[in-house]
């Protein structure tokens, strides 16, 4: 017997709110080089989120106190415009936004190699057009991209996806109403290539049998993903060539 | 040893697995080498490389760049070189060694605003690069129209030993000083050709990845492929810069213009074709003081057969003071892409 509640967000079928199965993703669409003024820029449909990341740098520190002189400074700006919520959102950085850009800027770093542009810095503008749950990690995706396109030297691309608990199903990359009425929500960063974990978020309860479950499909939808990051990539710089041709 | 292939890569992709020298581009990751940038992956007998597609411009010490004037101190005048650092030129360089901060107005050599090309003496993880203008060619640029290219399209821009520049520059009847940071300054008289020069600049940089690319800059900008009988002895000649840096077998004759009219990948013995597609001796609307360069590139025959001691003398033949240091610089810049250009060149080839 189903609740309201879980009726609304899993139905007798196993289909979700929005049509889709447990380990079914959302439709992803990256498009690189969006911004003409940035170094490195990326917009990215992840279901109903619509981001646009724009990456400048490496460039000269302002105010100059804040260079290190071994490695570059990485700063991060997430920012939901007013216009992106069903309601207005006030455009002053909230405690949220302030949060998420820490996060951000802490999942992006590993995959960067930052020591190669000392007493300088890279900055990450993630704007959110519309927002439908999961915005953070469409914002991780998009910003390595965006960085990859900057020509920055990095270890790896990051790859994120969610993974999140409606009632006793483990499902993959929660939506806004499963973020709100889900009962836990675990966002993952990952870099595919090198197998390292860069973030890993925690809002709910699991069980350790469900935590391992849900680290491990949130991992599996960061390599779907990647596969996407890797394409938009390579169709901005290769056109639609994914192997070099060699003459004989 | 495990060889591979040239290609594509993205941040992050595992090249080549074993005991290789990681060079430029590409980390160690356990017993993997793994590229850090997008971009063409290759592997020699030095080590594993990966030529980038995307990035800022990087100073490395010789390297010429076009630089804006942005402030001055008492000694040194900052410039925005279009890198992560703003560099210094000191007073120094301009004035002498006797340079007075007391007695000399650097107002008057200089002021902010002032477009200059110099070239990068020292530069390193821990200090500002530094600049001169103590050379040839080297200075404030008076007037001209400015373009921001992407820095790694510099070496498509220029072409294989200067051939795409060369096209453009005799076309439009303009002087191209093109710096490694990616700022090209176009000057000449007639605004025309400075705007068709410009179109053409930024149609490089912007399909600079794209195949049969200098088909089309041709095509863009009017150039005609010469079908004169005399064109077979012009290719047969190949131009001086060419023999003089990389002695090669007896070029044969392209009968075939098309084929002439692509660079050719290094390792067959073809000639540089490209100097061979210009317009021959071009209609001169208007005499130009600046031309000197872009109308030299066609090279004495004679003396363009004979291996020259260096590229300098080899390009001063025609070229009056200044143009040999320009050429040098164009000749080395496509040195430094010749390996980025023959992939996109080898395209080009087999399309046709």
């Amino acid at each position: 017997m189903y609740n309201l509640k879980e009726l609304a967000l899993m139905d007798e079928n196993g289909k979700r709110s929005d049509g889709r199965g447990i380990d079914e993703l959302r439709s992803i669409k990256i498009t690189v080089g969006v911004v003409k003024n940035a170094d490195g820029s990326a917009y990215i449909e992840f279901g109903k989120n619509k981001i646009i990341v724009a990456v400048y740098g490496p460039r000269e520190v302002h105010p100059k106190h804040m260079a290190l002189p071994d490695r570059c400074v990485l700063r991060c700006r997430y920012h939901m415009s007013p216009f992106s919520t069903d309601t207005r959102k006030n455009p002053a950085p909230s405690r949220r936004e302030v949060e998420i850009s820490k996060v951000m800027r802490e999942s992006l770093e590993p995959s960067l190699i930052l020591s190669d542009y000392p007493r300088a810095v890279i900055d990450v503008f993630v704007e959110v057009l519309q927002a439908d749950g999961g915005s953070r990690c469409a914002g991780i995706n998009a910003a390595s991209v965006a960085l990859a396109d900057a020509g920055i030297n990095m270890r790896d691309l990051v790859s994120a996806c969610a993974a999140g608990r409606l009632s006793d199903n483990i499902v993959l990359d929660i939506n806004d109403l499963e973020d709100k009425e889900g009962d836990a929500d675990m966002p993952v960063a990952y870099l595919p290539n090198l197998e390292q974990v860069t973030l890993l978020q925690l809002d709910g309860k699991l069980t350790t049998a469900q935590f391992s479950e849900c680290l491990e499909k949130a991992i599996n939808g960061c390599k779907s993903v990647y596969e996407i990051q890797k394409e938009a990539l390579m169709k901005k710089y290769f056109g639609n060539e994914m192997e070099l041709k060699e003459e004989a | 040893m495990q060889e591979i292939k040239r290609r594509y890569v993205i941040p992050g992709d595992k090249i080549i697995e074993g005991n290789y020298k990681p060079l430029m581009n590409v980390v160690k990751s356990g017993n993997y080498l793994i590229s850090t940038r997008v971009g063409i992956a290759e592997a020699g007998k030095d080590g594993v490389k990966v030529i980038p597609l995307s990035g800022v411009y990087i100073p490395r010490v010789n390297d010429l760049v076009i630089g804006k004037i942005i402030d001055r101190s008492s000694l040194s005048w900052d410039v925005d070189i279009n890198a992560c650092f703003f560099a210094h030129l000191p007073a120094q360089d301009v004035f002498g060694r006797d340079f007075s901060p007391a007695k000399d107005d650097m107002g008057r050599q200089l002021s902010i605003g002032d477009l200059i090309i110099a070239r990068i003496v020292s530069f390193d993880r821990t200090r500002d690069p530094m600049l001169t203008v103590q050379d040839k060619d080297l200075g404030k640029i008076p007037y001209g129209e400015f373009i921001k290219i992407s820095p790694t399209r510099v070496p498509r821009l220029i072409g294989k030993r200067g051939s795409m520049i060369q096209t453009i520059e005799q076309a439009t009847q303009t002087r191209v000083i093109i710096g490694q940071n990616g700022i090209v300054v176009v000057t000449g008289r007639d605004p025309d050709g400075l705007s068709l020069a410009a179109k053409a600049i930024k149609m490089v940089e912007e399909e600079s990845h794209t195949t049969n690319l200098t088909q089309r800059v041709k095509t863009l900008l009017n150039v005609q492929d010469p079908v004169d009988p005399e064109q077979p002895e012009s290719v047969n000649a190949s131009p001086g810069t060419e023999s003089s840096t990389q002695p090669q077998p007896q070029p044969q004759p392209q009968p075939n213009n098309e084929s002439s009219t692509q660079p050719q990948p290094q390792p067959q013995p073809q000639p540089n074709n490209e100097s061979s597609t210009q317009p021959q001796p071009q209609p001169q609307p208007q005499p130009q003081p600046n031309n000197e360069s872009s109308t030299q590139p066609q090279p004495n025959n004679e003396s363009s057969t004979q291996p020259q001691p260096n590229n300098e003398s080899s390009t001063s033949n025609n070229s009056k003071s200044g143009s040999s240091s320009k050429e040098k610089h164009r000749n080395d810049s496509s040195e430094k892409s010749s390996n980025n250009d023959s992939d996109i060149d080898q395209k080009e080839k087999k399309q046709e």
